[in-house]
């Protein structure tokens, strides 16, 4: 375990991390803005992989791919929120998780009706498809790309909700709707937006995942729990809980299936239950 | 408030009749599917319990089921146990499983013990995945069914165990009923409906949603038992939380907070799978239909709604029955 080791399980986690911030993120704003619990968020990141895999292998262009499949999600998404989302709104916890989960059988085999049972691969683009070498390691440069990928959108989502007057909008219908709305902010349209943004983001996190791991029907299940983790040890609502709950997870992860591969697997949902009990409501809510 | 209403009396004969019926004189297969059934209504029973009784929606009911069915394979298999002893511990088990969830999670409401419920049922299907000593995702077979041949019966014949599970299933609904009618069932409809209420009356809520949820256990393990029985061989795919979510389905459909619903929910899912898988494979979008059109239709359920149209019409203006939406989890 020399230097080189470190670094290589280090850009594995940081890669890994980024995926899941790009999932958490869209679902900890929709919840904490919305209160709505879109389990089907993670279906959204398998029709990313698959509209990725689809435009790329009809136009041949994988830039193109990476832009239109997001698209194409967000479509999606905004029909969800006027078919079924937006009028769960009110509907309590349970209402909601019940609806997203059928959403999820639904979306499920409409893919296997689409695209079939069998797994799908997506070549990295040219320019990305070689290894770097740097610091006595070789790495993948499309995995460099998504951790570069990751980080921009992760500060410029920092920037935006910081800095800039939609951000101050967004922050205050989440610390509280009503008193947003009676100071003119035009909550209802606001949410409409977040909603296609986290979409979008889902999306995203498909097509750029797909060339890593290759697309499959269960891709939108199994990533579901980590996101939902993240989500819940990050803090509902906040971009600084998603970034925190995101590292974690990707480091508790990566790093526990080569240092402690026996305790690996139930590393995390010990971590989980530790922060349910001593702290419930995550450990950077948006709400203080 | 839990009451056996004559409705509700009538509607559990009339299932278990058909159910025994149908196990009687179909064939193999329709066999098989009533102890399909059976297995399922346990363990959305179960769920009714701890869900629309003490608003509890638990995520984690397939890992409780799962958890019991392992530890009695584990006794009876691999330490050599006979059954009757393996499933008790089978169902200690589930008992203190539970009963550890509801306690952890006692604090946490709505969509926090959703989520939590759903990791630990997530943790426990991780540990059976991973685990090589119990076959990992192969699982393991070599079980055995209870051996009441000092009856006179063979348990092996499929009329003979799918009546079994009728039995059982008839057990686990007086166990339930008689709990909810109980001062303790009293005491988890009141938590249900105020819980600071039932706080300040001197309750202690956290033991005593705990204990449902153990109880709740229970009958799960009893569901864990059966499904293992039922087809000698278990894997983790009994633990994944897509089973938890699909008993949850069930529920809905049939009526939640009706103890007698989920019955129904699961006669009629079981049978539209097997009638669905007949015309085509992807009878999971059906399935996923038909639970959003419950959810949107009012999330009463099939006797939920039968229930309140009988009690509305008869005194159209005071239903003394609760609506079916969640008010309190948000």
């Amino acid at each position: 375990m020399d230097a080189s080791f470190w670094l290589l399980q280090f850009l594995n986690a940081m890669q890994y991390s980024m995926l899941l911030f790009l999932l958490s993120i869209g679902l900890t704003v929709i919840f904490g803005l919305m209160h709505f619990v879109n389990l089907a968020h993670a279906s959204l990141y398998m029709l990313g992989a698959y509209f990725g895999i689809s435009v790329s292998a009809l136009t041949g262009q994988f830039w193109l791919a990476f832009i239109l499949s997001p698209i194409i999600v967000t479509l999606i998404g905004a029909i969800l929120y006027y078919t079924l989302i937006d009028r769960m709104r009110a509907a309590g916890p349970m209402n909601q998780v019940l609806v997203t989960f059928g959403l999820i059988f639904v979306i499920l085999d409409l893919v296997r009706l689409g695209w079939g049972d069998i797994a799908l691969g997506l070549d990295a683009p040219d320019a990305l498809a070689h290894t770097v070498s740097f610091w006595g390691i070789s790495y993948p440069a499309y995995r460099l790309f998504i951790i570069a990928l990751g980080l921009t959108i992760m500060i410029s989502m920092w920037v935006v909700l910081a800095r800039t007057q939609i951000g101050a909008m967004i922050r205050a219908s989440v610390e509280n709707a009503d008193m947003a709305a009676s100071l003119g902010i035009h909550v209802g349209r606001l949410f409409f937006v977040v909603f296609c943004f986290g979409c979008a983001l889902a999306g995203l996190a498909g097509v750029a995942a797909a060339p890593i791991f290759s697309a499959t029907t269960t891709m939108g299940i199994t990533i579901l729990i980590p996101t939902l983790i993240v989500v819940v040890i990050g803090g509902l609502g906040s971009l600084e809980g998603a970034i925190a709950g995101s590292l974690i997870i990707g480091f508790l992860e990566t790093f526990g299936a080569v240092l402690l591969p026996s305790l690996s697997a139930v590393l995390t949902y010990i971590l989980l239950a530790v922060i349910l009990v001593l702290r419930p409501q995550g450990l950077i809510p948006a709400r203080g | 408030m839990f009451y056996q209403t004559r409705l509700r009396t009538i509607t559990l004969i009339l299932a278990l009749g058909f159910l025994a019926v149908y196990a009687s004189f179909g064939s193999y297969f329709a066999r098989e599917i009533v102890i399909e059934i059976t297995i399922l209504a346990i363990l959305a029973i179960s769920l009714d319990f701890c869900a629309g009784f003490g608003g509890m929606v638990s995520l984690c009911h397939g890992a409780i089921m799962g958890i019991s069915a392992y530890a009695f394979s584990i006794m009876s298999v691999k330490l050599g146990l006979p059954s009757v002893p393996s499933a008790m511990i089978g169902l200690m088990a589930a008992v203190v499983f539970s009963g550890l969830v509801g306690w952890v999670t006692a604090r946490t409401s709505g969509i926090f013990f959703i989520m939590a419920t759903l990791a630990f049922g997530q943790m426990a299907y991780t540990f059976f995945f991973k685990s090589r000593w119990l076959g990992g995702d192969d699982g393991m077979g070599g079980i055995d069914r209870f051996n009441l041949s000092w009856l006179g019966v063979d348990m092996n014949d499929a009329l003979v165990f799918a009546l079994f599970g009728v039995a059982v299933l008839l057990l686990v609904y007086v166990i339930a009923a008689i709990l909810l009618r109980s001062g303790f069932g009293r005491i988890l409809s009141g938590i249900h409906s105020n819980e600071n209420r039932m706080q300040a009356v001197g309750i202690n809520t956290a033991n005593h949603k705990a204990m449902a949820m153990a109880a709740s256990g229970l009958m799960a393990g009893i569901a864990g038992i059966l499904a293992a029985q039922h087809t000698l061989y278990i894997s983790p795919e009994l633990l994944i939380w897509t089973v938890s979510g699909e008993v949850l389905l069930v529920v809905i459909l049939g009526g939640i907070g009706t103890l007698i619903g989920p019955v129904v929910g699961a006669i009629m899912l079981v049978m539209l799978k097997h009638e669905l898988s007949n015309y085509t494979d992807y009878w999971h979008m059906v399935v996923g239909m038909v639970l959003i059109f419950a959810v949107l239709a009012g999330g009463r359920g099939i006797f939920g709604q039968i229930e309140y149209w009988l009690i509305t019409r008869h005194s159209p203006k005071t239903p003394h029955l609760p609506p079916a939406k969640e008010k309190d989890l948000a």
